[in-house]
């Protein structure tokens, strides 16, 4: 794949700044990707249920404010 | 000194309790330690006296004034460094976050503060507990104090080096794809990644969200539920918390395995992927133990290794990219070179791929639960090897894929690492053992009737 390829891939991931060595990690990427969806069994069909940790709090029953609760939200501040 | 460095969380909390050991000397004599040991081992990233002595000064008022709060009470514990405690920074062993001070902290540190542990400093990971072991970062990496100048594993890997040489009996860890039970099994100590959603990871850097485990790491079973006990808990603020009640985990661990049934996976290890000789016949010994026990073992087959690590891989890769994107966009250069390519990994990945390794982990789930319906807890490998030097790149490479543990984050199943031996160069063997959701009590029963047969945990790094 060449340099200008590889730029585009970067790009259209929202990666503008990749330096050549960069790219270079980023061929590594594709090639790995590529072998690592050929491994997903080809089986898999859509009436299968994915796996999702997200889901509504019930709404008859309220979350319990546990006493961890109470310590306040503790977000890293430099998370992007 | 080596009396207090090996002494057990379950030994120092009756002496605390009683007042036969002062918290303050106990602390002293791990700072001590560590101050000794760590430009050796570099299991801190940063060691908190000022911290550590306050927190014991005030744990020997309380237990004095008759308010014991409980088997943490006084007993020393650090943090890998994705773990926010409010006021010191979290750095992920990353330039990134060289100067990202917590404003608040983890509802695990939380919990410890509230049990009255004495916070010790901040451990070191793999960058961004991905990206390791590297030595292109602002601090050097974890050696095993096994050995001359080994991997000690990771991603939690001064978490477990400061254990095995000492200088603490307590640590967390995290786990996305075996990080807690992966130094767990090369420095043969215990690690546990408790059922997802049963431990908040509130206030933790995230590495994949649903993956994402901590997990506590200690050097003896007891130990272990013990400190899970101050750490398991509902938290309605986590997506993934479970509203599950809480046992007491230490109350069934002398019931031993009489009866039970325990399905061994060895498939995992002698056919899907050819573990060392060594560690089969550690494994195959451990299976013979726990019938000599009165347990009753058959294999049991769950779906080929490669399947789960697929999947876990395709779903760390692009959960992960997600996290790092914006970074990767503006700073990449400050990423170190390990790290940036498992991150940038998942810029390759398509949305397609990642969906179809949802539905390859619920299918996976449901495989691997089924097969448990008939025992009480599964054995197989953590490592499918020892471990290398860790200034050889490749060896370090080779050997991280090398493992069983990434079965157990894709179905969230409790799954507990310790010491099955040791090679005859004296380096750590491990198992695995795995319950059904919310069993940890289980796990531990097993895991401590094992223990009391063959005292692998009694053993400690030689010279220390």
């Amino acid at each position: 794949m060449s340099k200008a390829e590889l730029a585009q891939i970067a790009a259209a991931a929202g990666l503008p700044r990749l330096g050549d060595k960069h790219l270079d990690q980023l061929q590594m990427a594709v090639t790995s990707a590529r072998e690592l969806a050929q491994k997903l069994p080809k089986d898999l069909h859509w009436s299968e249920e994915l796996s999702l940790t997200f889901r509504l709090p019930r709404p008859t029953s309220p979350a319990p404010h546990s006493e961890a609760n109470s310590e306040g939200h503790a977000k890293t501040k430099g998370t992007p | 000194m080596s009396d207090l460095a090996f002494l057990s969380i379950a030994a120092a909390a009756q002496r605390l309790r009683t007042g036969e050991l002062s918290p303050v000397a106990y602390t002293e004599a791990l700072l001590d330690r560590i101050q000794r040991l760590d430009a050796r081992f570099n299991a801190f990233i940063r060691s908190t006296p000022d911290l550590a002595l306050a927190a014991a000064r005030q744990a020997e008022r309380d237990i004095a004034a008759g308010n014991w709060r409980g088997p943490l009470h006084g007993i020393p514990f650090g943090l890998k460094d994705i773990i926010d405690w409010s006021g010191l920074p979290t750095t992920a062993h990353s330039k990134l976050l060289v100067d990202n001070i917590a404003r608040d902290d983890a509802v695990v540190s939380a919990r410890l503060k509230a049990a009255g542990a004495i916070m010790m400093g901040k451990l070191s990971t793999h960058e961004f507990a991905i990206g390791g072991p590297s030595f292109d970062l602002p601090w050097p990496p974890a050696i095993n104090p096994w050995g001359g100048r080994h991997f000690p594993g990771g991603s939690s890997s001064g978490s477990g080096v400061a254990l095995a040489a000492g200088m603490l009996p307590a640590a967390l860890g995290t786990d996305t794809g075996g990080s807690v039970r992966n130094p767990a099994s090369l420095c043969a100590i215990v690690g546990m990644k408790p059922t997802y959603g049963l431990v908040s990871r509130r206030g933790v850097f995230p590495l994949a969200n649903s993956l994402d485990h901590v997990g506590p790491m200690t050097r003896t079973v007891r130990d272990n539920a013990l400190l899970l006990q101050v750490l398991a808990g509902y938290d309605g603020e986590d997506p993934g918390s479970a509203e599950v009640a809480i046992p007491d985990y230490a109350a069934g661990l002398e019931a031993g395995v009489k009866g039970l049934r325990i399905g061994l996976v060895r498939h995992f290890y002698a056919q899907d992927c050819d573990a060392d000789p060594e560690q089969i016949a550690a494994l195959d010994q451990a299976a013979e133990v726990l019938r000599s026990l009165g347990a009753r073992v058959h294999e049991v087959r769950l779906a080929p290794l490669e399947q789960y690590a697929t999947a876990t891989r395709i779903i760390i890769r692009c959960e992960a990219f997600a996290i790092h994107r914006s970074w990767l966009a503006t700073r990449p250069e400050d990423y170190g070179d390990l790290a940036r390519q498992r991150i940038l990994d998942g810029a390759a990945m398509s949305a397609a791929d990642y969906i179809d390794a949802l539905r390859l982990r619920a299918r996976l789930t449901r495989q691997t639960l089924a097969a448990f319906a008939d025992i009480n807890v599964g054995l197989t490998a953590s490592n499918m090897d020892p471990t290398c030097p860790i200034d050889d790149a490749e060896a370090c490479a080779r050997l991280y894929p090398r493992q069983a543990r990434q079965p157990f984050n894709i179905t969230g199943q409790p799954a507990l690492a310790m010491p099955a031996g040791f090679t005859r160069d004296g380096l750590p063997l491990s198992l695995q053992l795995i319950g059904h959701p919310f069993q940890e009590a289980m796990v531990y029963r097993v895991a401590e009737a094992y223990e009391r047969a063959t005292a692998w945990t009694e053993r400690h790094p030689p010279g220390l």
